[in-house]
């Protein structure tokens, strides 16, 4: 089993890293490919099981669509052959359309999915986030400069049930599409749903798995259950 | 110094009223009349004139510590200024603490001003009164919920720099040193072994030139990003030191300084290296100020760190240590968690780090949680770490990833109750990590725990 993390020395904000720390910690013998800037991607030459790529830098986020460009049509493929693909934070925004700066100027992105998103530097945006998937109930935090847009967002994620979804007018967050995953939550987002993880192993071809500290996971989960159904809690 | 208007001297007159009112009900009058004089007159801070010669300090952490090193020396060597140690760093802080020291008419009546400052609220400040001297200690990720990244923040900074303002700069953080590059400027660092390198840290800030993109090559890191690195493919890279620690003698507590006015030793503040780049900012910033080594060397020798980050005491034969680690700040969380690992003696933690605003209505964002360096704290010296407060699963869970044995743990649900878990027969110092807003229930924790102590483990 090959996990591959993407550009790893920048895609690492908002604790992103634990994501594939905690999946080592359930998967000791995968092999974990961390693939920095200069490298050529493993997804290239080697079937890979799941591809990560988390939050990252604006400037990261420049460097890295000018990159993965080049590979657009080997991930297109990728997203189509049913691999998984998880991208957390920001991350989203380089498979949309483009990024808009707020001067109007924008960075084209990688083209997959029919959204962009705008950035708004001197506004940043925190909330709480609950909502489903299947029959998961997922949770997660959300802490950016960006919303999303699209005139049609195809491929929703999650149905939001509280807190804010790809923009305040949006009540769905994230784009699934096969076995792509991508979401603003952050938190780390395995991490907090470990119900999601779970589900996530079985997709990577995992049979029964079991998570890692699982009666821990799943109580820090239930109590985080608790508080964001409670009524009384402030998601902004 | 913009020109004023009646709105001015009417805002000026009703904030000194309102300072004496508060002063008079025993209310500490820090922010409050700064910000009711931006509500009254819009960035107030504009019409008063400068000091003739404006500090500003500002960074992600050590920029409280040294502001009170310096106050502290100031004070010492008898020098007339004026800081906002009492008040906040914001500028409704700026103001109230310029406001006792300017007359009606908004004229200085102080030569020298050294003023903490946020970083992230620097476009509210710089622009309006524009510093003469700007010093940066580092720039790290801090709160993503407020500050989003290191990257961000030095776009803020930099975008606010007047042109005439000199930099003092740490010569070793690669984000934070080229700030305001075309200004004058002035560099301190360390300049030998340290004896506490980590260069194993989660967390890197930077680790790609920002001029080309190519990875840089680091000669050193002593913790984080911070050390000596030099891009392959360009011109960027670490500059000279102008103020540099040449050596460090923890065991007989001081270190050697270098700077354009001479060497001379110091005595130590703390064993840590974050006190060591604390006390050689201090340094750069007094000989900039103008003081004489001697007056340095004369601060030092009675510098102490506040008793609201660091304090220790012996009771009953064993060390009981209240310790800052700010909740949000996963590198001085991590920091504090490498100067444990390496302190002498069997340890046992205790934790009271829940956010209290979080707590109160929301449900806290823990990402800071799961970026800091729990790894530190899988040591043999470490006997037992007590988890109190409502995100106790999810510290234990990052501990466990962490490689801690759970038999070292123990969890609880309310974080006053933390010192009932203690083991006290398992280690000779007990630190009592704690958030700034949980400051309260740290000092309930170190009560009840001196009460063990005394009584022999029974209550």
């Amino acid at each position: 089993m090959i996990i591959e993390v993407l550009y790893p020395e920048f895609c690492n904000l908002y604790a992103e890293t634990s994501n594939t720390r905690y999946l080592q910690c359930c998967l000791p013998e995968a092999e974990f490919v961390f693939t920095e800037y200069n490298d050529e991607p493993a997804f290239l030459t080697k079937k890979v099981n799941l591809i990560y790529l988390g939050a990252m830098t604006e400037h990261s986020q420049e460097m890295i669509i000018k990159k993965l460009m080049q590979y657009k049509d080997r991930i297109i493929e990728l997203i189509e052959e049913d691999v998984p693909i998880l991208a957390t934070g920001n991350a989203l925004e380089l498979f949309g359309e483009y990024i808009q700066n707020e001067d109007g100027s924008k960075v084209e992105a990688l083209g997959i999915f029919n959204y962009w998103a705008k950035r708004d530097m001197m506004n940043r945006f925190n909330c709480l986030m609950m909502g489903k998937f299947e029959d998961m109930t997922i949770l997660g935090f959300k802490t950016q400069f960006t919303f999303a847009y699209s005139d049609d967002f195809k491929y929703p994620f999650i149905d939001v049930e509280k807190g804010t979804g790809m923009n305040p007018d949006c009540n769905t967050e994230g784009v699934r599409y096969h076995n792509f995953y991508g979401t603003y939550l952050v938190g780390p987002f395995l991490v907090l749903n470990p119900h999601f993880t779970e589900y996530l192993l079985k997709k990577m071809g995992v049979d029964n798995p079991s998570l890692a500290f699982s009666d821990v996971i799943y109580e820090a989960y239930d109590r985080r259950l608790k508080e964001f159904i409670n009524p009384e809690t402030k998601y902004y | 110094m913009k020109k004023k208007g009646i709105r001015f001297y009417f805002t000026i007159i009703t904030i000194r009223i309102a300072s004496k009112l508060m002063k008079l009900m025993g209310k500490n009058a820090t922010h409050l009349p700064g910000w009711i004089a931006n509500k009254m007159c819009p960035n107030f801070l504009q019409y008063m004139e400068k000091p003739e010669k404006l500090f500003y300090i500002t960074g992600t952490n050590g920029k409280t510590t040294v502001s009170n090193i310096i106050a502290d020396a100031l004070k010492l060597n008898g020098y007339d200024f004026v800081n906002n140690a009492e008040g906040s760093n914001l500028n409704s802080g700026i103001i109230t603490a310029l406001l006792p020291r300017t007359t009606n008419g908004g004229k200085s009546k102080c030569k020298l001003a050294i003023m903490e400052v946020d970083e992230r609220y620097s476009p509210k400040i710089f622009p309006y009164m524009a510093p003469d001297y700007l010093v940066c200690t580092n720039l790290f990720r801090d709160s993503c919920k407020r500050n989003g990244h290191a990257e961000f923040i030095r776009d803020i900074l930099d975008s606010q720099i007047p042109a005439h303002t000199k930099m003092i700069l740490n010569g070793e953080d690669l984000i934070s040193n080229h700030l305001a590059w075309g200004n004058d400027r002035t560099y301190f660092g360390i300049n030998c072994e340290d004896g506490h390198s980590t260069p194993d840290n989660i967390i890197k800030d930077i680790v790609a030139c920002p001029k080309c993109g190519s990875k840089l090559d680091f000669e050193y890191i002593r913790y984080h990003h911070i050390g000596k690195g030099n891009c392959p493919n360009c011109d960027f890279g670490s500059p000279e030191l102008d103020y540099k620690v040449n050596a460090i003698d923890y065991d007989k507590g001081y270190c050697t300084v270098e700077t354009p006015k001479g060497s001379y030793d110091l005595k130590l503040i703390g064993n840590n290296v974050t006190d060591i780049y604390n006390m050689i900012t201090a340094v750069a910033i007094l000989t900039e100020i103008g003081l004489s080594n001697e007056e340095i060397i004369k601060s030092f020798d009675v510098a102490k760190l506040e008793a609201t980050r660091f304090a220790s005491e012996m009771v009953c034969g064993k060390e009981v240590i209240m310790q800052l680690a700010k909740g949000q700040n996963p590198i001085a969380c991590s920091r504090v968690c490498d100067f444990i690992r390496h302190e002498k003696g069997d340890k046992v933690i205790l934790l009271v780090e829940d956010d209290y605003y979080a707590m109160k209505d929301s449900s806290e964002n823990i990402q800071w949680i799961f970026d800091i360096d729990w790894e530190f704290l899988k040591d043999d010296s470490i006997k037992q770490i007590v988890i109190g407060g409502v995100r106790h699963k999810d510290f234990e869970l990052r501990l466990l990833m962490a490689g801690i044995e759970p038999s070292k743990m123990v969890c609880c649900e309310h974080e006053v109750d933390v010192a009932k878990y203690a083991d006290l027969s398992l280690g000779e110092k007990f630190y009592i990590l704690y958030n700034v807003y949980t400051i309260d229930d740290a000092n309930v924790v170190h009560d009840s725990l001196v009460e063990l102590l005394k009584n022999g483990g029974n209550v």
